[in-house]
């Protein structure tokens, strides 16, 4: 008697559960990275909603009109710095495009505490060609 | 802060919202059309607040796709490097390019969704390939609620996808959108991941390409905060009321009623290309 019909279920679908429960274990195994990317993601929205809820309080409060073109990255700091309620705006805005940049150096760095050194490459090659658009806009 | 023209613009982002949500198609193929169509805005800020919308909405969306495990970060970080490079190139291109070439691009990918929306194919990959070779290491599983098993995969065709993967990133930098409509069907029909999968991968991977295109034309200037606050909180509100309604109504239903919506976008922006504006249009 084989095997298919001791288990009753035909090989290939005894090597698709195999293959599976290894997937799943291997899943298992980014437990850390999955908690780190939710947690910096999950941060990173709050913050930005605080940011932007703050930047527009300012803005009603002090009627002060928003400005139609986001200031330079380098200004941002020196109006936040002033109070003005456009560079808390440019702030949150600023801070929403960075959230899934810090997500990638958290997913780089947690790739490789794990031992995985070839996908760890991969984030920091992501994290380069991402650094260039923001290298653009600190040159703008 | 002009406020009546605020709600419009976060009433308009909603809308987009709503509607991208129930096709699974996300607000900024819906939002860059109405801004530009009926607010007469400029395609190159309408296209840069879409862009930091989708990175927001990538943000919060890809926190509940990673809590449930069906997010591939390897698979993602990989297809990244050719989505984000592609992105980069587009962007460029986007923000340097006559506002003609992005009507008719933009025009072009609606009128080819709102046909394949229409003549749908229901190809969905549901099962690993027993037995493939996972020399990169993509394989991953995730337990799938609506059948109570552990679906586990591994990627097929990984070239063809990183290529498909500049195409998707070069009309996400150019135009604004996710990438999504394409990396999505790209993932399922050519990778051999399955549908949850490659939609969880996919919205991780969105807000990355996003940010590419988002710093690109906030390096020429073309992030207006007027324009980009109002469209965050709508599209975020919208989101939430449009997931709920696709869990209420079947989508696939109103499939002739959104198709039509994005043919008569997609034909407008074709028209607006040689100065032709329809009825009630800016």
């Amino acid at each position: 008697m084989s095997d298919d019909q001791l288990t009753g279920e035909p090989e290939a679908t005894r090597a698709t559960a195999l293959g599976t429960a290894e997937l799943a274990a291997r899943t298992e195994r980014l437990e850390p990275l999955y908690d780190a990317a939710v947690k910096t993601l999950f941060w990173g929205f709050r913050l930005g909603a605080v940011l932007l809820a703050l930047g527009v309080v300012v803005a009603l409060v002090k009627r002060e009109p928003l400005e139609r073109e986001a200031d330079p990255i380098p200004e941002v700091i020196a109006m936040v710095r002033a109070g003005h309620a456009s560079g808390i705006i440019d702030l949150a805005i600023l801070w929403f495009m960075l959230t899934p940049v810090a997500t990638v150096i958290v997913v780089a760095a947690t790739f490789w505490r794990l031992g995985d050194r070839r996908y760890a490459l991969l984030c920091l090659i992501v994290l380069a060609i991402l650094g260039a658009s923001v290298a653009l806009a600190l040159n703008r | 802060m002009d406020i009546v023209y605020s709600l419009e613009i976060g009433a308009v982002a909603a809308v987009a919202a709503i509607l991208g949500s129930m096709l699974g198609l996300g607000g900024g193929v819906f939002l860059v059309p109405i801004l530009t169509l009926f607010f007469g805005i400029d395609p190159k800020f309408a296209v840069g607040a879409s862009a930091v919308v989708v990175v927001t909405n990538s943000v919060v969306g890809s926190t509940n796709h990673l809590r449930i495990r069906f997010t591939n970060p390897r698979l993602a970080m990989l297809l990244q490097i050719a989505t984000a490079t592609g992105a980069i190139a587009g962007a460029l291109y986007g923000v340097l390019a006559d506002p003609r070439v992005i009507y008719i691009v933009f025009g072009a990918v609606l009128v080819y969704a709102a046909v394949s929306m229409v003549v749908r194919s229901e190809r969905h990959v549901t099962a690993p390939p027993p037995g493939a070779p996972d020399t990169l290491g993509l394989g991953a599983a995730f337990r799938d609620p609506a059948i109570r098993k552990e679906v586990g995969y591994i990627p097929i065709n990984v070239g063809w996808g990183m290529g498909v993967g500049v195409g998707a990133g070069v009309i996400s930098g150019m135009l604004g959108v996710g990438g999504g409509v394409v990396m999505v069907p790209a993932m399922n029909l050519l990778m051999r991941v399955p549908v949850k999968a490659a939609v969880g991968t996919s919205t991780f991977m969105v807000g990355m390409t996003s940010v590419a295109t988002a710093f690109v034309f906030y390096s020429q200037g073309f992030i207006d905060p007027t324009l980009v606050v109002p469209a965050i909180v709508g599209v975020f509100l919208g989101g939430q009321i449009g997931s709920r309604l696709t869990r209420r109504i079947k989508a696939q239903r109103l499939a002739l009623l959104f198709a039509l919506i994005l043919l008569y976008l997609g034909l407008s922006l074709l028209l607006r290309a040689f100065g032709i504006e329809m009825p009630g249009q800016a």
